[in-house]
């Protein structure tokens, strides 16, 4: 009976006490990004929305989505995303980093990132002014 | 280059930006490097004495054409962010509201909101029906004043020019300084008389003593 009692005390005093053990955040704000995981020359990425002060791979509120930066066999990188839960976070007001805009410009939900464009832009361009050089120094080898 | 440009797009973020293209010319090389295996007190390698860091180069026509794409993006990104915020309000005030009302409200709620979207469907279509049909009314009108106004121009100038046509016929018979001379003989050698009697049954007399 007393026994009983006791735990009856000691349920309410931690569930009152667990609150104080809670992190508390002073002026922080939600971030979407990547959490490296994986193994040694093996990255892959987790998209978390995590508090922004929170170390890289720690503790996160909810993953919404996975990055595999290494192509598979067909020549492919996969990507998933939880569109329902992005939309989610995004519309409480989580801040989002440059990478995952990239990738949520790739997939559709943002529009394009402006420096995918100009990149892809200077790459074409690199590559016009060095295949006319390729060029000229083929023809008088030849 | 830099100022022409600076002016317009200066208060933003791309004046800094721009600097960077005289930057091998005018910035001092940075002394302080980045932390890394070394802390701060350590003192730089003897094989980077005379390293000169310098930001990457700059493009001004690249540079423009980049901002004006960052601001469409920030733009469109700013409308998904409001979206997205309008679903989550929407969202959780209808979980609030089921959970005070029930049910049979919440759909009670949506068939009354359906049904005043349609009255408000038809008297959008009423409306536009009589503004358009006041429309045509007043082009209607203003056309028939448009006409009004030409046949009436028309009238006035077919008048003036029988006046125009009448003086001429009355300038035949004018006295001028050409025929004083003729005219005063004229007169002269016809007199007349203009007497005459009348009495009350109407009977007029136009001989007289005098002719």
């Amino acid at each position: 009976m007393v026994f009983f009692l006791f735990q009856v005390l000691v349920g309410l005093i931690m569930v009152h006490l667990a609150r104080l053990l809670m992190k508390n955040y002073h002026g922080g704000h939600v971030a979407i990004r990547f959490a490296l995981g994986g193994c040694a020359n093996r990255p892959y990425f987790r998209i978390v929305a995590a508090y922004n002060k929170r170390a890289r791979d720690g503790k996160y509120l909810e993953q919404v989505g996975c990055y595999d930066p290494l192509p598979n066999s067909h020549n492919e990188k996969i990507v998933g995303l939880n569109i329902e839960r992005l939309k989610h976070w995004i519309g409480c007001g989580a801040h989002v980093t440059k990478p995952v805009e990239k990738l949520l410009g790739f997939s559709g939900l943002f529009p394009l990132h402006p420096m995918t464009i100009t990149n892809a832009e200077r790459l074409r361009k690199r590559r016009a002014l060095e295949a006319p050089a390729t060029s000229q120094e083929e023809t008088p080898s030849d | 280059m830099a100022a022409p440009a600076g002016g317009r797009f200066g208060s933003g973020l791309m004046l800094p930006a721009l600097r960077r293209c005289w930057a091998p010319l005018r910035r001092p090389p940075l002394l302080v490097p980045a932390r890394g295996r070394k802390s701060r007190f350590d003192p730089p390698a003897k094989s980077k004495a005379g390293r000169v860091k310098l930001p990457p180069p700059v493009e001004p026509a690249e540079l423009l054409v980049v901002a004006e794409r960052y601001r469409l993006y920030r733009l469109v990104l700013h409308a998904l962010r409001t979206e997205f915020k309008e679903e989550v309000m929407q969202k959780s005030r209808e979980a609030r509201l089921a959970k005070e009302y029930g049910k049979e409200a919440m759909e009670e709620h949506q068939a009354l909101m359906a049904w005043n979207d349609a009255e408000n469907a038809r008297l959008r279509k009423k409306r536009e029906e009589r503004l358009r049909r006041e429309e045509e009314e007043l082009q209607d009108r203003k056309l028939q004043g448009a006409l009004n106004h030409a046949r009436l121009m028309e009238e006035f100038l077919k008048q003036k020019e029988q006046e125009v046509l009448q003086l001429q016929e009355e300038a035949r018979n004018f006295i001028t300084p050409e025929n004083l001379d003729e005219r005063i003989q004229e007169c002269l050698d016809n007199p007349r008389n203009y007497n005459f009697a009348i009495d009350k049954e109407g009977r007029v007399v136009k001989r007289s003593v005098l002719s």
